[in-house]
């Protein structure tokens, strides 16, 4: 239950606010998600970056067998995804499976919790199943390689300067300010006599 | 060449279809980026890790989106405040149900701590940039164009700023007070809002005293109906109906002390609707009542009285600290900065206030300890030569007589604890 609050009087009640409707808290996760992972706009890596990469630094030989690998990452984030998705969601889908397992051979726990903030629930085979396939097309390259991939994209996002980077904030916050305790029952306390 | 104003500035774009070049103005609804911004929920009140990730889901979203916001060049950024209301709902819910830190609850985990922190921040960033005309040498906003988006797009109101207050004026006062003073410089409509806004907050001290069935002003709107039951009094009421007003009390008196100690220039349409007199006549009625009522209940739950005896007391010290911050803006402050010509509507207006309170006894009494009433009249017999001294000796004596039969000293030192 919502406490009491002046500002939320303020809010009913007087006629300088503009009215909010607060009742689509569950939709909004929903269509949340799915703008995420429709847009990819996030992750800075893109499914065209990862297979840029691939083609440029492998052989011809290489990459036909990673190829298939990347087919099996696509099937997995179509499953996570959902068929009903178009082909931009799915490749968004498929890149963030990549960016999530690249150091991984292994879906944990933080992986499986990654992906479910992200998609929400999901069937756990298309997550091994992309996991395997990351695992194969990273066993070409020495993490370094893998690493600059990443930090390419990591610094496109750094370019950006954000407002009041360099402003000092602080935490604190109005309290309760220190007051007497409660007086025992129910008066100041009373000095008693023993002197009888 | 110097540049244009964001709200002057026009941008050419080609069309995708025809190739052909248009021009449009550069803060525009189609210029507003496709984002979704969620609203914010308050942290689980009990650990329970479900609730937890569901709340960190959300936060995490609300943070990216603002981190991505400010991360924005000036003219997208305006785009987007103007036009896109999922931001909007956003900032305003996160202003309406972030716990403020007198609110009663379990310590959150650990990285939950982490979360409020980052989004505590990115929120107060936002408005900080919200209330900026002026980022740059190129990149503003003409001040008259400003005042008007800010008030048309309700990116601030008075509700918002007062939630502002109470959440940032701790620790980024003078940002703070920056940020207020240029929002109500540049549309002073703010001024018209706070004076709307003034009946609804006295009416607040007014429905806390009918809860109480202390109806103030003898003035009951609507007579009780037969089948009603008898309002109860603080002492008769469920201990958890007591609870609720005394929480309620406490938000609302930090709040609006929180408010007027960012921004005191606030204090003259306060006192338009005699507000000096309205908030010393709730405090006589209603502190005496609580505080009877909490010291009453010695057999119930002792960890809860002492919990809510703590928030009475806070919110008389908010209560005095009010009326003083009132009487500085309104009498004394003027009196101080103006040459001895122009003080005598100001010490009269002093004069009437206090002559308005003379019944108030406890709260003359409170007052006067931790402002002593002789200091400001010795200063206005310092300002003026024609100083009226029968009503001052009145006064004054009415302070006295405020504390006889009390033992000065000792009320003195419990007010020092407060």
């Amino acid at each position: 239950m919502a406490l009491p609050r002046l500002t939320g009087a303020l809010r009913s009640f007087s006629n300088v606010t503009k009215q909010d409707n607060y009742n689509e808290d569950e939709a909004e996760l929903k269509i949340k998600r799915s703008k995420l992972y429709s847009k990819g706009s996030d992750l800075g890596l893109t499914w065209k970056k990862i297979v840029k990469f691939l083609n440029e630094n492998l052989d011809k030989d290489e990459v036909q067998s990673v190829n298939e690998d990347l087919k099996d990452i696509l099937q997995a984030s179509k499953q996570i995804v959902g068929m009903d998705n178009g082909r931009e969601a799915i490749e968004s889908g498929a890149a963030f499976l990549f960016k999530t397992f690249y150091l991984t051979n292994l879906v944990g726990h933080r992986e499986t919790k990654a992906i479910k903030q992200m998609f929400g629930p999901f069937p756990p085979s298309s997550a091994t199943a992309a996991c395997d396939a990351t695992s194969r097309i990273t066993s070409h390259f020495s993490e370094d390689d893998l690493s600059d991939l990443l930090r390419k994209t990591e610094e496109e996002n750094e370019n950006r300067v954000l407002f009041g980077k360099n402003i000092v904030f602080s935490f604190d916050m109005h309290d309760l300010d220190h007051s007497d305790e409660l007086p025992i029952n129910g008066d100041n306390q009373k000095m008693i006599s023993l002197d009888y | 060449m110097p540049a244009l104003p964001l709200d002057q500035l026009q941008i050419t774009l080609k069309d995708p279809k025809t190739g052909k070049l248009t021009t449009s103005p550069a803060l525009h609804s189609s210029r507003k980026a496709d984002r979704y911004f969620v609203s914010y929920k308050p942290p689980p009140k009990d650990n329970i890790p479900a609730l937890v990730e569901e709340y960190l889901e959300r936060a995490a979203f609300v943070a990216a989106d603002l981190d991505w916001l400010l991360a924005l060049p000036h003219d997208k950024f305006w785009c987007q405040v103007i036009f896109d209301e999922t931001l909007e709902k956003c900032l305003d819910s996160y202003l309406r149900y972030v716990p403020r830190k007198f609110d009663e609850g379990v310590a959150p985990a650990p990285e939950v701590v982490d979360m409020q922190k980052r989004l505590h921040r990115s929120v107060f960033l936002t408005f900080l940039r919200m209330s900026t005309h002026k980022e740059s040498r190129d990149h503003f906003l003409s001040p008259s164009a400003f005042g008007e988006i800010l008030y048309n797009n309700f990116l601030f109101d008075i509700p918002k700023i007062l939630d502002l207050c109470v959440l940032f004026g701790k620790g980024n006062l003078s940002l703070l007070q920056k940020m207020i003073g240029n929002i109500f410089t540049q549309q002073p409509s703010y001024y018209n809002d706070l004076d709307e806004t003034l009946p609804t907050i006295l009416q607040v001290f007014s429905n806390i005293l009918q809860h109480c069935g202390l109806q103030g002003d003898g003035a009951c709107a609507t007579p009780q109906k037969l089948e009603e039951r008898g309002r109860l009094t603080p002492s008769d009421m469920p201990l958890q109906e007591l609870k609720d007003i005394v929480l309620y009390l406490c938000d609302t008196c930090t709040t609006l002390w929180a408010f007027l100690d960012t921004f005191p220039v606030a204090g003259q349409t306060f006192q338009k609707h005699d507000f000096c007199y309205r908030l010393a006549s709730f405090y006589e009625t209603a502190v005496p009542e609580l505080e009877s009522a909490i010291k009453k209940r010695r057999l119930e739950d002792h960890k809860l009285l002492g919990d809510l005896w703590q928030r009475l007391c806070h919110s008389r010290k908010k209560l005095l600290e009010m009326f003083h911050i009132l009487i500085n803006q309104v009498c004394l402050l003027p009196i101080l900065e103006r040459s001895s010509d122009n003080v005598q509507g100001f010490i009269e207006e002093f004069l009437q206030i206090f002559s308005s309170l003379l019944q108030e006894k406890r709260f003359l009494r409170d007052y006067d300890t931790l402002f002593p009433v002789a200091d400001d009249v010795s200063l206005l017999q310092q300002a003026s030569s024609v100083f009226d001294e029968t009503r001052t000796a009145y006064i004054l004596q009415a302070v006295e007589s405020a504390w006889e039969g009390m033992d000065r000293q000792k009320t003195t030192e419990a007010t020092d604890l407060l």
